[in-house]
């Protein structure tokens, strides 16, 4: 009986909510440790087929505050000087030949594969999303998100948090159902210099999308202030100018 | 039929050879080199295009008649078309100068030509992030609209059949101020243009020896992207515009866009060729939406009203004053009144759009059954007055990095006297190999 109760209490222990923590504190800690309030940076996108293949986009980004996000095209030559915008809930895609900016949706992907124009022009969590839940479990943190709006892209994250570094190793991207859209990994954690320790390998897979799966590779995250006309239409084809 | 084979079959090598050429490409490894983000003061790129056509022709058309009165054709025609289009930059501190070059090569029934036309040649200067001076050849590309563009005042029209293909410019001096705020209004930028049209110089805009002043104020209010713009000076006759963009959800966009032509002349021929002119007010509108399904299909829909087209009345008059006047000059060897209908095609009635009422629908597939950059796609284009249309189905696949292949197929349909049934072709086959560099 007695070792019943331990159990059941043990148990209790490891995976019940963590009522002492603040949920949106360790979300904006989450935050601030995966990108500084305004900086640049490089990534490179993979999109990686069942059978091996692989294409390969070079993207480069800019942010300021929490619901600024610019990117400009490097590679291939197809996709060279193609820029994207996001202005909270709003995005932007030009086209050098189409020579305007036209507005995308947050589900759509300019760059096909897994990742979607959420996840590329991603704002920072704590903006989109409101933490319902949080558990500990071993060396890890389980946050539960809800999304406060229906503008956002993902109706439910459930994300697993490295518990001394703060930062996020794993979430699920969840409809309001909970069905699995896709699954992001957060790996090899590096020192970018300046502060900034963060994974630079972001990998997903989606059960939408069996067998195919897309990496971005993160370098030279820096940070940079902006003034906030750099994050309007008018901009978007100049964008290189700001490297 | 021997014609289509070999068409076929040239088809058939040049996709062999392309993929095979671009194979190398599979077996490559990735890499994140910092030479591969490395700023360089100066940029070229561009694309070479293969990209021939073959044309089933209706030769009890009106357009057959107007185009081949004078040869005996088959049943088909072919078209080959090779472009090179070169972009470049050079930059320094905070002025830029850019060019973009459209060379064409053109083998037809017609002609066979090279041409190349800068699309694009100007510098721009920006001191600061609000301020940005542009001078020289320029393509504005004004309007929300997809397919159509009522607003766009000074850009040459799109050819809704494949709007996303670059344009040639005018030369014009434009300025940029934007500035940002927090709040319901996010950003406003004020674009005063000026536009010379002098002999020599953007005289196919308009009537000449004029200066003539445009302008678009832009705001971002309330999460829409709205556009006011005007222009005026003589070139052309005064008109006014607005535009609107916005996310309604996460996969679903709304536009719509509006312009006013002040004193619009519309002339116009009975059936026996005899010419009309009236001036009024035109209003065009456009309304359209862009739907994102979970399955990845992308259906585009507008609605174009075109203040400055033709009745379906005008229209079909028209067609009957063609077969007449073509009937004339076969029985009697008189062209006079088939000419004048050959020169009202240079005017009115060969415009890219003649009509008043269109309608523009699209659904596209992206990686349909897993099938990794493949996009079918299905476009429908119709004159909703005279119930002919134009439908398109094609393939695209862009699986090989930097080369895009196109195949299609137009089919056209449409009553005698109608606009697409009084087109030359009763279909068309074309295919698109591109590669970007």
């Amino acid at each position: 009986m007695f070792k019943a109760i331990i159990t059941i209490l043990m148990g209790m222990f490891l995976t019940a909510p963590v009522f002492a923590l603040d949920g949106t504190a360790m979300l904006k800690e989450v935050d601030k440790n995966l990108s500084p309030e305004s900086y640049e940076s490089y990534r490179k996108i993979i999109n990686i087929e069942p059978d091996g293949r692989k294409k390969e986009f070079t993207y480069y980004t800019v942010k300021k505050g929490r619901d600024k996000v610019g990117g400009l095209f490097l590679a291939p030559a197809s996709e060279k000087g193609r820029s994207t915008l996001r202005l909270g809930d709003n995005m932007w895609l030009y086209i050098p030949n189409v020579g305007k900016p036209v507005r995308i949706t947050s589900l759509q992907s300019v760059v096909g594969g897994v990742f979607n124009n959420a996840d590329i022009l991603a704002l920072d969590y704590a903006d989109e999303y409101n933490v319902e839940k949080i558990e500990e479990l071993g060396s890890e943190y389980i946050l539960y998100l809800k999304a406060k709006t229906k503008s956002v892209a993902y109706d439910r994250l459930k994300m697993w948090v490295d518990k001394n570094k703060k930062i996020p190793l794993k979430i699920e991207c969840l409809t309001e159902a909970n069905m699995l859209i896709k699954t992001l990994y957060f790996k090899d954690i590096k020192d970018f210099g300046g502060g900034i320790v963060r994974p630079a390998v972001l990998e997903t897979d989606s059960p939408l999308y069996k067998g195919y799966k897309s990496v971005m590779i993160f370098a030279k995250i820096k940070k940079k202030d902006f003034k906030d006309e750099v994050f309007t239409l008018t901009y978007m084809p100049k964008m290189d100018s700001l490297r | 039929m021997n014609q289509f084979r070999i068409f076929t079959s040239l088809l058939l090598f040049v996709l062999y050879v392309l993929l095979f050429m671009f194979t190398d490409a599979f077996a490559e490894e990735y890499k994140f080199e910092a030479s591969e983000v490395e700023k360089k003061p100066y940029h070229m790129g561009g694309y070479l295009e293969f990209y021939p056509t073959m044309f089933g022709l209706d030769k009890n058309a009106a357009l057959y008649k107007l185009n081949f009165y004078n040869r005996n054709a088959g049943g088909t025609t072919e078209q080959y078309n090779g472009t090179l289009q070169l972009e470049g930059s050079l930059e320094k501190g905070i002025s830029r100068f850019y060019i973009k070059t459209y060379t064409n090569y053109l083998n037809s029934y017609q002609t066979e030509t090279t041409k190349t036309t800068v699309f694009e040649g100007n510098v721009s200067i920006k001191p600061s992030s609000s301020f940005i001076f542009e001078g020289g050849k320029k393509t504005l590309n004004w309007g929300k609209g997809y397919a159509w563009n009522p607003a766009a005042f000074l850009d040459r029209p799109k050819n809704p059949d494949d709007p996303e293909l670059s344009r040639e410019g005018y030369i014009i001096a434009s300025m940029d101020y934007t500035k940002s705020f927090s709040g319901a209004l996010k950003t406003f930028t004020f674009t005063p243009v000026l536009m010379p049209v002098y002999s020599g110089f953007n005289d196919s805009f308009g009537e000449v020896d004029h200066l003539n002043v445009a302008s678009k104020f832009y705001f971002l209010l309330h999460d829409t992207d709205i556009d006011l713009m005007f222009l005026t000076g003589g070139s052309t006759t005064t008109r006014y515009g607005m535009d609107f963009s916005r996310n309604i959800t996460t996969d679903l966009e709304i536009h719509g866009e509006f312009s006013l032509i002040n004193g619009y002349t519309q002339t116009y021929v009975d059936n026996n060729g005899n010419q009309s002119q009236r001036s009024y007010s035109a209003k065009n509108y456009l309304i359209g939406m862009r739907y994102l399904t979970k399955q990845d299909t992308t259906y585009i829909m507008e609605y174009y009203r075109n203040g400055t087209g033709l009745s379906g009345k005008e229209m079909g008059d028209y067609f009957s004053f063609v077969d007449n006047s073509y009937n004339t000059f076969v029985s009697t060897g008189n062209a006079a009144k088939f000419n004048k209908a050959v020169a009202l095609y240079q005017g009115p009635y060969g415009k890219m759009n003649p009509a008043t009422n269109y309608l523009y629908f699209r659904v596209s597939q992206k990686d349909p059954f897993d099938m990794l950059y493949w996009t079918p796609a299905i476009t429908l284009i119709a004159n909703t007055d005279d119930k002919s249309f134009s439908v398109t189905p094609e393939i695209m696949y862009t699986g090989v990095t930097n080369l895009e292949l196109r195949l299609r197929t137009g089919i056209i349909v449409g009553p005698k006297g109608s606009e697409y049934g009084e087109k030359q072709n009763d279909y068309r086959i074309d295919f698109r190999a591109r590669y970007y560099f």
